[in-house]
């Protein structure tokens, strides 16, 4: 039998970056793949972005040392297509998530941005479902947390 | 700025019904009958219900009452495990303004000599357009008329 559990989480970020830098980083596919895809222990298969309503961003990443918790060359892929785009202020996608080709969520999240204190104010809210064999709610938050600190990163570098 | 909002909301409706799980999942599968349930109401405008039931196939329907706004859904399948499973992640506009854009659960499971069908919908209601109350509202409909399917 399969089995499903349900759970959302919410994060907010400041940024010292306008709305328009920050959605940038979200829309560029080098900017994309440099804070989204690009990371410690991980070997990445491939990366596309097709950053358009309708359009997909694909990625395959596997496991290559470091602190992973995984088995060697565990892969995981993501598939994402971009539900509404409204340039520098709102990006909703939904995202599957598989390991070894195995599906194991699906998620839906809105990105907010908001003009604030000269920056911006970043609101991600994700819903997702997880299927027998997935992360569930808690690892996907702290997985973001981590994605969003990266930006971060990304966005004082390139200013 | 515009008046953008974005309202996040989750609700789920549990039915159960007589029929078994194959024949409940077969209503979601089978495009000629997810047709005759997966519809406005009778007074509404129709256009044909298009439905691809496969991993990344799509789905979509509008209506709307006659000479009124129209309501268009546009679905894509984000997993199926046969008699027991379906995701779909949809978007509502009316007229061309997009209102939401949810993802759907829907699990079947076996209850008894009927089925118990788990709905979860996890959603974004877009720039005060719709809320999660409206939207259970108009999906507790379908499932009355999915009801009525299958007990024909």
């Amino acid at each position: 039998m399969t089995t499903t559990t349900h759970g959302s989480f919410i994060i907010e970020r400041r940024y010292d970056a306008s709305p328009e830098r920050v959605f940038a980083a979200w829309a560029d596919p080098q900017a994309k793949r440099a804070w989204f895809a690009e990371g410690e222990g991980w070997d990445i298969r491939s990366y596309e972005l097709d950053f358009r309503e309708g359009g997909a961003e694909k990625s395959a990443f596997r496991v290559a040392g470091g602190n992973n918790p995984f088995p060697p060359e565990t892969t995981f892929s993501n598939e994402t297509v971009f539900n509404e785009i409204i340039r520098n202020e709102r990006i909703i996608y939904t995202y599957s998530m598989a390991r070894d080709g195995i599906r194991f969520s699906v998620s839906l999240a809105s990105v907010e941005l908001h003009a604030a204190d000269k920056g911006t104010r970043l609101i991600l809210t994700e819903h997702g479902a997880f299927f027998e064999g997935g992360d569930g709610i808690k690892m996907r938050e702290q997985g973001w947390q981590e994605l969003l600190t990266k930006l971060e990163e990304y966005l004082s570098k390139e200013a | 700025m515009t008046n953008r909002s974005t309202t996040h909301a989750t609700f789920v409706i549990e039915r159960e019904y007589k029929a078994a799980p194959a024949k409940v999942f077969a209503a979601f599968a089978n495009p000629a009958s997810k047709a005759k349930w997966f519809v406005g109401p009778e007074e509404w405008d129709k256009s044909n219900h298009n439905l691809d039931f496969r991993i990344g196939g799509k789905e979509s329907v509008s209506g709307g009452p006659p000479g009124g706004v129209v309501h268009s859904y546009d679905g894509e399948i984000w997993d199926i495990v046969e008699n027991e499973r379906i995701v779909i992640s949809y978007q509502m506009h009316l007229d061309k303004q997009r209102i939401s854009v949810s993802l759907g659960t829907t699990e079947i499971k076996p209850n008894g000599a009927g089925a118990k069908l788990i709905y979860t919908e996890q959603g974004a209601y877009l720039d005060g357009y719709d809320d999660a109350g409206e939207r259970e509202r108009g999906t507790q409909g379908l499932f009355d008329q999915l009801e009525t399917f299958l007990s024909k």
